[in-house]
């Protein structure tokens, strides 16, 4: 549905996208994930074909960015990063004007308007003044906006940007009820949870560049190494750890417990399990620690990864590992680049 | 262009100024009150000037003055359209829309434009018809159709090119404020031209109305070239790109030594020149002859305003009698002494001349470049009809002959200087077209930046050359002509 190749921006001398090349499939959410100045609102409006890239070429729904550029308006919603209304208007006016624009009749916009107040639970507040509405709401607009004129392509950028977490909140789940209606979207955020609960693939983007993408697991996988597991005893054990030396990469041990790394679970554990209680040792609980975007994000921004691109499908010596843009780093040299991070959680003793 | 867009942002613009009771209200109060109170205090002019003659001259300016004061409305209006709503953060929403850039532009000028219009319509005909009313001799003694046609005109206009120039700083700049503060570039030539309208109106001289209507032409060409000029310069590209826009004066120095050291057409990139330094004989052989084809378009328009002015001098002269140029007339047959210095002055002249109107070309939109030579042919055939009703002839030599005049006067060193003088016209023409219609590649900084070069490179090795050849003739040669010629 959208598919970029080597899309570069500059402004003057200031490069703001550098060759970024992306592919997103039908019905796929996708997060483009930066810090602010990364080149994420620079990459959605080449992309929704308002800027013209400085070379390179993107299509989206079918038609390139530069040739078709109305057509690809009009295949595109495009959230903004502030709602930006026009507060004296009624939501429906304002709804109408949009679709206008879009090209709709005013019929057609005004049924569609209708509907998406009605599923976006704003019907109540139809007759009021932009003005009078909340944050939350003034969002929801913007994305009904967005959504008018039914596009099957919909660019997301920062849509919980200086909101309360509750007006995040309403934001949020109004691009779940999306997602499940499964719209290919593109969601640029510099907020983690929402890149983390909203998107099926994570792009990071710094400095203009992707520096790494995949799901979530594959990007914790790659950058913070295989999961870590804690197993809780019943009783003291200083044995606990020799004893499983053999069979796991030992990360941290305490009275009654003990952290190890695990990359087959499914295999390791019953076995664990089976030694821990032939020696009669309690077992009160064994779980996987849990590893959030954070720690990853904050692995690729602070120790400068180089470009990554992790994908089931890879030909690579490590299955989650394609390299993708021309940039090197020290971890490209390497087959297996990663190595524990040093924001994961460690247990002291 | 799509109407239905340009009508439906037109609308959506309309809806939201006509429903803000701050500029409702104000609009209203002079639109209604402000030509009542102006009409209740004709009786109290009437008596207070004690002067049946004097008012009725005063009652169009008053008529200006209310159609004037609501269209100035029009200027907060505009402003406000793309950079008010940059800073409200509603113009990307707007940008996304599948609408081309013209449409955008065409509706949000159109909606800046129709309020204070309608405003001022509607307190002119409120004068109008409470004078009518009032003091029905007044109002038939103080307009005619013809006044009332001239000032609705005049009221139009100059909404059109005050909106019209609003839009274009609007668009250019990054805060309201900034706008504001460049309002001042549009109050103050309007102010100037109400002015002279007022003094037109009030003095009602014989040909008063002739010059107003002439105004209304003017402001007619500016206001198209200015519309011309907001959307030749009005993407979306360069709205968005001013976010991360800074005075990178290195940039541009590096971009205009790039137009200056090799010839290309307008539209060609700069990353596409080769990088070949400037070559004296490449630019005398090769490109000149290549700037002056794709000059052809200025160049035709610099001699067609020469024609004009020499139409017009010629008319002038043979119709009226200019008091001011009686002693330039007189000492026809006497020419300054033949000097280096006398030729040296000339030739500092003419320069300063062309490097003026071209420079001041761009914020005039050519008008300078182009009054130049318009004005030197007027010279020309203003002296040569003057002669001419004088008793000389057009094909026998004499004191008072035009021919004499043509051949001491004009032609030794007219044969060089005036073809330079119409060249640099085309020069500075095309320096103020840049700000219109940059060429496909071009943006409009690098449109104006090309011409420029051009104008610096030729003035530089052609007309600074041809000028100090034209002027040492003008010092050193005319002067003997003329003596042979008139003794």
């Amino acid at each position: 549905m959208i598919e970029a190749i080597q899309l570069h921006k500059a402004f003057g001398t200031f490069q703001a996208v550098r060759e970024i090349s992306l592919q997103i499939a039908a019905g796929e959410v996708v997060a483009l994930l930066g810090p602010n100045g990364a080149g994420k609102t620079t990459t959605v409006r080449m992309l929704g074909a308002i800027l013209r890239p400085t070379s390179g070429s993107a299509r989206v729904a079918g038609y390139d960015i530069v040739d078709h550029a109305r057509e690809v308006r009009n295949k595109v919603g495009l959230l903004t990063e502030f709602p930006g209304l026009y507060h004296r208007m009624r939501a429906i006016e304002y709804l109408m004007f949009f679709g206008a624009l879009q090209g709709m009749a005013p019929a057609e916009s005004e049924r569609r308007s209708v509907q998406l107040l009605q599923q976006f639970g704003l019907w109540e507040a139809r007759d009021k003044r932009l003005d009078s509405y909340s944050k939350g709401m003034k969002q929801k607009v913007a994305l009904i906006r967005a959504l008018i004129h039914d596009p099957p392509v919909l660019f997301l950028d920062e849509p919980t940007t200086a909101m309360d977490p509750h007006s995040a909140r309403v934001v949020r789940d109004a691009i779940a009820e999306l997602r499940a209606a499964r719209r290919t979207i593109l969601l640029t955020t510099h907020n983690l949870i929402e890149a983390e609960t909203l998107a099926d693939r994570i792009v990071v983007i710094r400095g203009g560049a992707i520096v790494a993408q995949g799901t979530r697991t594959q990007l914790s996988q790659q950058l913070l190494g295989d999961p870590i597991w804690e197993l809780r005893l019943g009783q003291r054990s200083d044995s606990i750890a020799p004893l499983l030396a053999d069979m796991v990469q030992i990360e941290a041990v305490g009275d009654d417990w003990v952290q190890y790394r695990c990359a087959d679970a499914r295999a390791i554990n019953p076995q664990i399990i089976a030694r821990v209680a032939e020696r009669g040792d309690p077992i009160v609980a064994l779980s996987e620690l849990p590893r959030s975007l954070e720690d990853v994000y904050l692995s690729i921004m602070d120790e400068g990864v180089g470009s990554w691109e992790l994908g089931a499908n890879s030909s690579h010596a490590n299955p989650y590992i394609e390299r993708v843009g021309s940039q090197t780093s020290a971890a490209d040299t390497s087959p297996h680049p990663t190595t524990p991070n040093t924001h994961s959680q460690e247990v002291q003793q | 262009m799509s109407v239905s867009a340009i009508r439906t942002i037109t609308r959506r613009e309309i809806t939201d100024t006509v429903t803000d009771w701050r500029i409702l209200a104000p609009m209203f109060i002079l639109a209604f009150i402000l030509p009542l109170v102006l009409v209740s205090a004709a009786n109290f002019a009437i008596r207070f000037i004690a002067d049946n003659n004097t008012v009725p001259l005063l009652v169009p300016f008053v008529m200006l003055l209310v159609g004037f004061i609501p269209a100035s409305f029009s200027l907060i209006t505009a402003l406000e359209t793309f950079v008010g709503e940059r800073e409200r953060n509603s113009l990307e929403a707007l940008l996304a829309m599948p609408i081309s850039d013209n449409d955008l532009y065409l509706g949000k000028l159109t909606s800046a434009l129709l309020p204070p219009l309608m405003s001022a319509f509607t307190a002119m005909g409120v004068f109008c018809v409470a004078l009518w009313m009032g003091y029905p001799t007044l109002f038939e003694r103080g307009l005619t159709a013809e006044f009332i046609a001239v000032i609705v005109l005049l009221i139009t206009t100059k909404a059109v090119v005050m909106v019209a120039s609003a839009v274009i700083i609007s668009s250019h700049t990054t805060s309201v404020r900034a706008a504001n503060l460049l309002a001042s570039f549009v109050l103050l030539p309007t102010a100037s031209v109400v002015q002279l309208e007022a003094l037109l109106i009030i003095g009602r001289t014989a040909r008063a109305l002739t010059v107003l209507w002439i105004i209304v032409l003017l402001l007619t060409v500016v206001a198209i070239a200015l519309i011309r000029t907001g959307m030749g310069a009005f993407n979306r590209e360069e709205i968005l790109s001013r976010e991360h826009e800074q005075l990178n004066l290195r940039q541009i120095g590096r971009t205009i030594r790039t137009f200056f050291r090799e010839y290309r057409p307008a539209g060609v990139a700069p990353d596409q020149y080769s990088g070949a330094l400037f070559d004296l004989r490449r630019f005398y052989r090769r490109e000149l002859p290549a700037l002056l084809r794709d000059y052809r378009l200025p160049l035709a328009v610099a001699l067609f305003g020469a024609l004009v002015g020499l139409a017009s001098g010629g008319y002038i002269g043979s119709t009226y009698r200019v008091r001011a140029l009686d002693s330039y007339l007189a000492n026809i047959g006497s020419p300054p002494r033949a000097s280096v210095l006398l030729g040296l002055g000339i030739f500092g002249n003419n320069l300063r001349v062309a490097l003026l109107s071209n420079l001041f070309s761009l914020v005039t939109f050519g008008t300078l470049a182009f009054l130049v030579p318009a004005v030197a042919f007027a010279q020309i055939g203003f002296v040569a009809s003057s002669l001419s009703e004088r008793g000389g002839s057009w094909l026998a030599l004499g004191a008072d002959s035009p021919l004499q005049f043509a051949i001491g006067y004009v032609l030794p060193h007219g044969i060089i200087e005036l073809p330079t003088a119409l060249l640099s016209a085309a020069l500075g023409l095309r320096i103020g077209a840049a700000l219109m219609s940059p060429p496909k590649g071009f943006t409009v900084g690098q449109n104006i930046l090309w011409s420029i070069a051009q104008f610096a490179k030729v003035w530089l090795f052609v007309l600074l050359p041809l000028f100090l050849v034209a002027g040492l003739i003008e010092g050193l040669i005319t002067p003997l002509i003329i003596q042979s010629l008139y003794r």
